[in-house]
Order: C-alpha cells, then structure tokens, then sequence
C-alpha cells in the first residue's frame, strides 16, 4: 500500500468524501423535521462543516459542495449536472439523504489543482 | 469597473454565463409544463447545452454546471453551496427561472486552469 501513497494523496476519493458529507448532514439535520424558518440555517451549515472537513483533508484540490433541502410535499424534483474538466485527477460524489419529512441532496465537486 | 489584466489571467465573467444559460433554458422549457416524463431529458439538455455554450467562449476554465427543475406544489426547497477555490480568478453564477408549473435553478462554477 505504501508504493501508492504518493497518488493516493493527490486522488479524489468518493468513500472518504461521502462518509464526511453523511456525518454533516446528520450532524446538522439528523433528528429534525422540515422547518421553513430554519431551512436557511441548515443548508448554510451543512454546507460549510462539509467543506471544512474536506479542507481538513490537505488535499490538493479546489472544492465546489452543494446542497439542495426539500420538503416531502409530493413535488417533482429532477437535477442534472454536466462537468468539463479532466477525468483522470477530478472527481465528484452525491450523497442522497432523507428522513420523513424531507430530503437533502449534496454534491461535492473537486477539481485538481 | 476596472479590470486591467496584463497577464494571461481573465476572471469569470458571471453576466456572460448567465446569459448563454438563460438562452438555453428559454430555449428547451421555455413555453411547457412540468411533465414527470419529460423532466429527465430536459434536465440533461440543459446543462450539456449550457456547457457547451460556455465551453465554446475558449477560455481557460473547468465549469461545472448544475440544473434542478421542480414542479410548482407548495413544496419548500433550498439549495446553498460553499467553494473552496481562488477567488481572484475562480466564480460561479446562478439563473433561477419559472413558469407556470415549474422552476428551474442553474449554477455554473468556473475553475481557472493554469494555461
């Protein structure tokens, strides 16, 4: 394993970022039902304990996160994302979480330096 | 607003973006409504469509294009994001649409590439 250090350092790695951006969103929302008046709050939060965590990492990257939170109402909700940057360094990971009164979706994008 | 760059180093132009992205989403949603059938092809048109205007300005960045259409149901929805990057040369630009049935939320980021 030690022979591949140098490239594990510098590789985008889905099941370290997603175990992160899961202890995040259940830090931050874990036991909570949708409320509109702290919706702000929440996704605000979830998004920054998430990028601090992965700066924490000391990787050589730039990080995009994004969250979406939604209500359980029955609506449709579709996202899409398209990226052009290079496939052998960047990388990115969803995480789809939800409890029974809402859904929280975050994407974190990194892209090599 | 002065920007004078002397070297090969241009920020984001986030108007500019904005606009290619409203173009395309006018173009591929503009007089529909929602269609739980359809919404999976729209949304890839319009972020492969808005990529690709953007790509063909030729400037040095990786974008990364994110679109969410929902469907107008009293639902509450919020989205924030966080970047991690160099904010002299590196942005991001957001277009929130609507009709009558449907809302649609694009955001580009742009990354500078070391040219």
């Amino acid at each position: 394993m030690d022979e591949f250090q140098s490239s594990e350092e510098t590789a985008f790695v889905v099941d370290d970022i997603t175990t992160i951006i899961k202890d995040a969103v259940e830090t931050t929302i874990g036991n909570s039902s949708y409320q509109h008046n702290r919706i702000n709050q929440w996704t605000s939060s979830v998004v920054e304990s998430s990028l601090n965590q992965l700066t924490k990492l000391g990787k050589p990257f730039k990080y995009i996160v994004t969250c979406i939170i939604l209500q359980k109402n029955g609506a449709g909700l579709h996202t899409a994302s398209s990226c052009f940057w290079d496939n052998t360094m960047d990388g990115n990971c969803t995480v789809k979480w939800e409890n029974k009164t809402m859904y929280c979706i975050v994407s974190v994008f990194g892209l090599a330096i | 607003m002065e920007e004078y760059h002397s070297g090969d180093e241009v920020p984001f132009n986030p108007d500019e973006a904005s606009n290619h992205v409203k173009e395309c989403i006018e173009g591929i949603i503009g007089g529909v409504d929602y269609n739980q059938n359809k919404v999976n092809q729209w949304t890839a048109t319009i972020v492969e469509h808005s990529l690709t205007q953007l790509v063909k300005q030729g400037k040095p960045f990786k974008y990364i294009v994110n679109c969410a259409v929902m469907q107008k149901s009293g639902a509450g929805l919020h989205t924030a994001n966080s970047c991690y990057w160099d904010t002299a040369t590196d942005g991001s630009c957001t277009v929130r649409w609507e009709n009558r049935t449907m809302y649609c939320v694009v955001s580009v980021f742009a990354v500078a590439v070391a040219v």
